[in-house]
């Protein structure tokens, strides 16, 4: 499977912070791949640099261009939603479905209208007047009509009750992913993405602490509940991270044989969520 | 797709309309019903014979000529319009790359495939040649109004003012004149707009204060330093009121070519090459 991104040794700096500290990684065509990390991580600067807009030293390929010298060509095959970017609020929503499709080539204008007939969104209003999660809804709409080989979400549902993130996942998996597209998003909810993920990245300190597929977690990272009196066998296994759950305590452990830690304790994958606070703590513990 | 592609510029062009329609058509229109009201009400409240005095020296003025030669007369009252197109066009510069920066919208026109040349062009275009038509297609309202008026008050003071259809089209003329006025001062200008979309596209905040202070900056470095005030001197050459306005077709060729003007143009054409530079990345 050939890769859509390719980026090596992405810098970025700003000021004496450094956003982004010589990150590597490569997210193949076709997968879903969740970018995690905690605020400040590098994540939004990251996705920007994908799409052009940010400027990084490094090696930096998506959809086989460089974003940072043909932003507006690679934005024929790439869709992105902004954490914080936000549809013109002066547009009425027929006008911006005008605009999308007298400058984008592959926009569909009939598929996003019928879309939009599923939602409560009027063509007539302007976007100032919708809800956040009606504009949310639009942009979605939106880029759900546009065949592109990549589409780049920032925290797309930040803001939204729980109903409309779920309505939103619900419509990317089914109605927009085809397996031929590929997907990168990151969010702060991580437990709402992760049965829709296949590649995992986590970013801490503009730098990659984990890079692996969803089906590759069970065979490398173990979460086991352990009694007191096996803490110091279990200590000795280096785990990466503990914490103390009603007077035992869940120790997560990575490449470590399950038959081993199946003695100590039921063994079970960790949750997206506790691993990302594993990897992290483990880190910042190192 | 390349983004100067008629259809796709046209959109562009479109969107600034839409997003300055305050600027481009509400502005002139308020200013087309006030000043019409105003003189409903001036006419309404002079004396009679101070009318019949005032159509009588118009149909003087206007007696023998013919509409081209009534033509630039029918521009004084489009005076006010030129001035707030100036200011209008001010502000929607200051703001062109600076609004949606600020308002966070950038990401997404920044995500559809339109490149920083042809965003920017858009704008270049927009003064130079879209906004001057909103103000024409509204001046021709006023003017129509006008023309009626004083046709009317003739009638009643029985004097033939000039002939509606002559005055009709000495509007029409005027209208002309003053989007090619329009036109050839933003040629004129080039090295202005190009100045204010830089820096419209280069500030974090108040896009204003650095146009502003960076040409009051660069003018006392070249004081300073040379001893001279080129700059200065340069920009006051180029900011007289006549040069913004073209009275007959020779003098729309000799302000179009003319070694000023291409000079102006090619430093306008090197201040929009920063302008689309500055605008390539968002951090």
């Amino acid at each position: 499977m050939t890769d859509i991104v390719e980026a090596r040794g992405l810098r970025k700096r700003f000021g004496d912070f450094k956003a982004l500290d010589g990150l590597d990684f490569s997210v193949a065509c076709g997968s879903i791949c969740g970018l995690i990390g905690p605020n400040g991580a590098g994540k939004t600067t990251t996705l920007k640099a994908l799409v052009g807009l940010s400027d990084v030293e490094g090696d930096l390929r998506v959809a086989g261009r460089d974003p940072r010298i043909s932003r507006h060509k690679l934005m024929e095959e790439v869709c992105f939603i902004a954490d914080v970017g936000i549809l013109p609020k002066w547009f009425r929503v027929n006008q911006v479905l005008d605009y999308v499709e007298s400058v984008h080539p592959r926009f569909s204008r009939q598929r996003a209208e019928e879309i939009l007939a599923t939602t409560d969104i009027p063509a007539n209003k302007r976007i100032k007047e919708l809800s956040k999660g009606m504009v949310t809804q639009l942009h979605l709409a939106l880029v759900m009509a546009i065949d592109v080989q990549l589409l780049v979400l920032d925290e797309p549902t930040l803001g939204l009750d729980i109903i409309y993130r779920k309505e939103f996942y619900d419509r990317l998996l089914n109605d927009y992913y085809d397996g031929n597209c590929t997907i990168i998003i990151s969010t702060h909810q991580v437990e709402e993405i992760e049965t829709l993920l296949s590649d995992l990245l986590f970013i801490d300190n503009g730098r990659i602490v984990l890079d692996a597929a969803m089906q590759d977690l069970e065979n490398i990272y173990s979460e086991v509940l352990i009694d007191a009196q096996h803490y110091a066998e279990a200590e000795q296994l280096g785990p990466v991270y503990h914490r103390d759950i009603l007077g035992k305590r869940a120790y997560i452990f990575e490449a470590v044989d399950r038959t081993r830690l199946r003695e100590l304790g039921e063994a079970a994958t960790p949750t997206v969520a506790d691993l990302f606070v594993a990897k992290l703590r483990g880190a910042n513990r190192e | 797709m390349n983004s100067l592609l008629p259809a796709q510029f046209v959109a562009l062009l479109r969107r600034e309309v839409l997003e300055n329609r305050a600027l481009f058509i509400a502005a002139p229109a308020v200013l087309a019903l006030v000043l019409s009201v105003f003189a409903l009400w001036a006419i309404s409240m002079a004396p009679g014979e101070q009318l019949a005095a005032g159509v009588e020296y118009l149909s003087i003025m206007f007696d023998g000529l013919s509409p081209g030669e009534m033509a630039p007369m029918f521009l004084m009252p489009a005076i006010p319009f030129i001035m707030m197109l100036y200011a209008c066009v001010l502000i929607y510069l200051l703001n062109a790359l600076y609004q949606d920066r600020k308002d966070l919208s950038v990401y997404f026109w920044q995500s559809m495939p339109v490149s920083n040349l042809g965003t920017v062009l858009s704008k270049v275009v927009t003064v130079i040649a879209v906004v001057p038509a909103f103000y024409v297609a509204i001046l021709f309202v006023v003017y129509l109004l006008a023309v009626t008026a004083l046709s009317l008050l003739g009638l009643s003071y029985d004097v033939e003012v000039a002939g509606l259809g002559y005055m009709f089209m000495a509007a029409i003329f005027s209208l002309f004149l003053f989007y090619v006025s329009a036109f050839l001062a933003a040629l004129w200008l080039l090295p202005t707009i190009g100045w204010l979309l830089l820096f419209s596209a280069f500030a974090k905040r108040t896009p204003v204060l650095w146009a502003l202070g960076v040409f009051i900056l660069l003018g006392l470095v070249e004081d300073l330093i040379f001893g001279t005030q080129f700059l200065g001197n340069w920009v006051e050459s180029r900011s007289n009121f006549r040069q913004y306005i073209v009275l007959d077709f020779p003098m729309a060729m000799d302000r179009l070519f003319s070694y000023d003007m291409l000079f102006g143009l090619v430093v306008g054409a090197i201040l929009i090459t920063g302008a689309v530079y500055m605008r390539r990345f968002v951090d």
